[in-house]
């Protein structure tokens, strides 16, 4: 059996020393006691719910809003866990032949769909093939090369690809891309279209029961659930409410027991921690850590200058945004990998330290010096609307590079506009991104950096660079079975990063989560807000 | 005119005056870029005296960017009233002079201008043409025209008919000269009226839009302030509490002014 597991501990992402003097006083410190208890079965959750997506199927749609709400109904093949890497979900096994041809996963026994049909392997079949690989964001690229799914039994699915594909990268994508539809509703419906895309129905701990657009979702109970006494909750409500004000004080008055994805300010989060009932818990996102980056046009002359980059990354305090932007919830970067990603993280890459003197030097050998006005040259700033650390950083950046001369004109648009403008007209020369990591370099990070992007793709290489020796090492990567040799080019990939700086990596964060002291079993694996929360319960 | 109008006009020339002074010497009362991270984040009111005000949860100068903010809410709210009413002059003394067919269709689209809420327009134009101050300024201008248009319109019908019009007409001057030259002056007095409330609409459009992240992101200003504010309410309120006082300071200011002009106008016209 191919199963590799790697340690993860609950600390490992949280490096910031703010993070960890809060962890120690508050949330982890709070629950340690308390998960001794023997859990009480009972009760309905009430959290505050997150976006309200259009579409609910987290086979087509891998997203964080998607999952908050359907990773409760619908299961994925193998889930995250902080002690054994990857838990087993809906698969109890997978083994990955020695070509990389093929990945053979065994199924769990008695696993039935909430309309009582049984779960089998054609399930999987039908939705790796019809779901997964041709209609899922992340699918897409995953599974571009999988060509068949064979289904010798009810409980064996054979997963056959065109190229070598290593098993590290299905195992680390298993927890977000596989989750599994019932074929016998889908097949031969218009999946896009159908009405069970808007009411999941899965095999998961929880029935999705209604949703009130405006007002919130309600799960029940599945009764029949295969893990044995599980889930403990009675239902699970998500109430849409209206914003981060609001959520702080429901908090505060117990109208609801959580809030995830730092749904409350920041600014509000110390304050929140002071009052009796409740906790902030860092920690329990570390499967979904997002970079703050500084997208840069090649296509610029200035900025296609090894130098000038070099220079940017000098002139920027990455520890002044820690503490002021994020308030100490979040980590600086040394690369496009985050720190908490222990199995792909190297340290042993070039780093910058914050010198704007050298900034200012680098400037000058490459040619750019302070002209009568004590500017350089001016470049165009377009921060990403969606997050307010986005803008922070976009107005930081601003200010961080006028000190060294370059003039910086800061431009804003709607999320669709931005997207619009950065990625398909390529119309900037500075941008600040936020791209995800999700536990693995070929699932959403390397795509950042391998050249030949076609303009319109979001969240991708749109900035002109083009780099023949990244492209090998990426292509290389990608196909190598070995799990060492496949660290060992992206410890690579992350060298060549520093090296080039084709983007910037500012800081890592993830979100927090604020709940009532009485809900157990908080952040216990590291995408905990988009997990199944089956084991979760209320202490009366 | 009455003791108490006078007395609410003098106030509020004077709260005009200060605002107008602090925009004007902003460069000198707080030097730099009012959008530099200066201090500590979210220091109190009178904690620091290098922050009189205190600073916001980038450490932003609160007092710096009041002032600076003075500017920009005043000059786009001066300069989008002034095209505003610039437009509505034209428009409305074109359709009350020409008549017939002329007045129908300049009518026709000033209501049709109107039917649309005034912020919505201007809501719409911004999201079109981008976040800019010269765009805030034309999006302001293009939608808060029409009550000017349509007080012109009357005014001239009235004008037009009086005796020294007919005078230059039998003298032989050129119609538009007539319009602009002879008729307009006289029906300008009412329009005096107007420009209290049009400036004072033009500030608080121009902080709506800043408040919903559609203003210049590289100039400080009282809405984009109070938008800022927001999400730290509970733990820092004089982050929204003290722009929303500029705000309501500039609005009222120069509504009195405009009211009381008006008055003393009208006072001299009946004497």
């Amino acid at each position: 059996m191919d199963r590799h597991f790697s340690r993860r501990t609950g600390a490992a992402g949280l490096r910031g020393s703010t993070l960890l003097a809060l962890a120690a006083a508050t949330g982890l410190g709070a629950a340690a006691p308390a998960m001794a208890q023997t859990p009480q079965r009972g009760g309905t959750l009430i959290a505050a719910a997150d976006t309200e997506p259009r579409n609910l199927n987290p086979a087509m749609v891998a997203s964080n809003g998607v999952f908050y709400v359907s990773s409760k109904v619908i299961e994925p093949l193998a889930e995250m866990d902080y002690d054994e890497g990857l838990r087993p979900v809906l698969a109890t096994g997978w083994e990955g032949s020695e070509d990389g041809l093929s990945i053979t996963f065994t199924l769990r026994e008695g696993v039935r769909w909430h309309d009582g049909e049984p779960f089998t392997s054609a399930d999987v079949a039908f939705s790796a093939m019809e779901v997964w690989k041709p209609l899922q964001n992340l699918g897409r690229s995953i599974f571009a090369n999988l060509e068949a799914v064979d289904t010798p039994d009810d409980l064996t699915a054979v997963f056959r690809f065109s190229e070598p594909t290593p098993v590290q990268l299905i195992e680390n994508a298993l927890p977000a891309v596989s989750a599994v539809l019932p074929r016998h509703l889908y097949e031969g419906t218009e999946i896009a279209e159908n009405p069970l895309n808007a009411a999941p129905l899965g095999t998961g701990p929880f029935v999705f029961a209604e949703h009130r657009p405006g007002e919130f979702y309600r799960l029940t109970r599945n009764d029949d659930y295969w893990a044995e006494g599980l889930p403990y909750l009675d239902a699970i409500v998500q109430r849409v409410l209206p914003d981060a004000g609001a959520k702080a004080a429901a908090l505060e008055t117990g109208d609801i027991h959580l809030t995830a994805f730092s749904a409350v300010p920041l600014t509000d989060m110390a304050r929140l921690d002071a009052i009796d009932g409740v906790s902030v818990i860092p920690g329990g996102y570390e499967g979904i850590t997002y970079h703050i980056t500084v997208e840069i046009n090649h296509r610029r002359e200035e900025l296609a200058n090894p130098l000038v980059r070099q220079a940017l990354r000098h002139a920027i305090d990455t520890d002044f945004l820690v503490d002021v932007v994020f308030l100490g919830f979040a980590t600086p970067s040394t690369g496009p990998v985050p720190s908490s990603a222990a199995d792909f993280y190297t340290d042993d890459v070039p780093t910058y330290d914050f010198d704007p003197a050298r900034a200012e030097s680098l400037l000058d050998e490459a040619g750019y010096p302070r002209g009568a006005d004590g500017t350089r040259f001016s470049l165009r700033l377009r921060p990403a609307p969606w997050f307010a650390q986005t803008r922070d950083t976009g107005d930081y950046v601003r200010q961080a590079l006028q000190e060294v001369g370059i003039a910086v004109e800061l431009v804003t648009a709607d999320p669709g506009g931005h997207i619009r403008a950065v990625y398909t007209e390529h119309d900037f020369d500075l941008a600040i991104g936020s791209p995800v990591w999700r536990n693995d370099p070929a699932i959403s990070t390397t795509i950042l950096f391998r050249g030949g992007q076609p303009a319109g793709v979001p969240f991708a290489n749109q900035y002109g660079y083009d780099d023949p020796e990244m492209n090998a090492l990426i292509d290389a990567a990608a196909t190598e079975l070995d799990r060492d040799a496949r660290v060992a080019l992206y410890h690579d990939f992350q060298r060549k990063v520093a090296e080039d700086l084709p983007i910037l990596n500012l800081v890592d964060f993830t979100f927090i989560t604020v709940a009532r002291d009485e809900l157990q079993n908080v952040a216990n694996n590291p995408r905990w807000a988009t997990s199944s929360w089956a084991d979760t319960w209320i202490a009366q | 005119m009455t003791g108490l109008m006078r007395a609410t006009g003098v106030v509020g020339a004077a709260i005009l005056l200060a605002l107008l002074a602090l925009a004007l010497a902003a460069d000198q009362i707080a030097p730099g870029d009012p959008l530099r991270m200066v201090g500590r984040p979210l220091l109190a009111p009178f904690a620091d005296a290098r922050f009189p005000l205190g600073t916001d949860q980038l450490g932003r100068d609160i007092w710096a960017g009041l002032v600076h903010g003075a500017r920009v809410s005043l000059t786009v709210g001066a300069v989008a009233a002034a095209a505003a009413i610039c437009v509505g002059i034209l428009v409305g003394t074109l359709a009350g002079f020409l008549g017939g067919l002329a007045d129908d269709v300049l009518m026709r689209v000033t209501e049709a201008v109107q039917t649309i809420p005034t912020f919505l327009l201007a809501l719409a134009l911004v999201s079109v043409l981008g976040a800019s101050a010269v765009n805030v300024v034309i999006a302001i201008a293009l939608s808060s025209w029409p009550p000017t248009a349509r007080l012109v319109r009357a005014e001239v019908l009235r004008v037009r008919t009086l005796d020294y019009v007919d005078a230059a007409r039998v003298a032989g001057r050129a119609p538009l000269a007539i319009a602009f030259l002879e008729v307009l002056p006289g029906a300008l007095q009412p329009v005096v009226a107007l420009i209290g409330i049009t400036v004072g609409e033009a500030i608080l459009v121009e902080s709506a839009l800043a408040f919903l992240g559609l203003s210049d992101p590289n100039l400080q200003s009282w809405g984009a302030m109070i938008a800022n504010g927001r999400a730290t309410l509970r733990v820092a309120p004089w982050l929204v509490i003290l722009p929303g006082i500029a705000i309501a300071l500039a609005v009222l200011s120069v509504s009195l002014t405009g009211d009381s002009l008006a008055a003393r106008l009208g006072a001299r016209r009946r004497a």
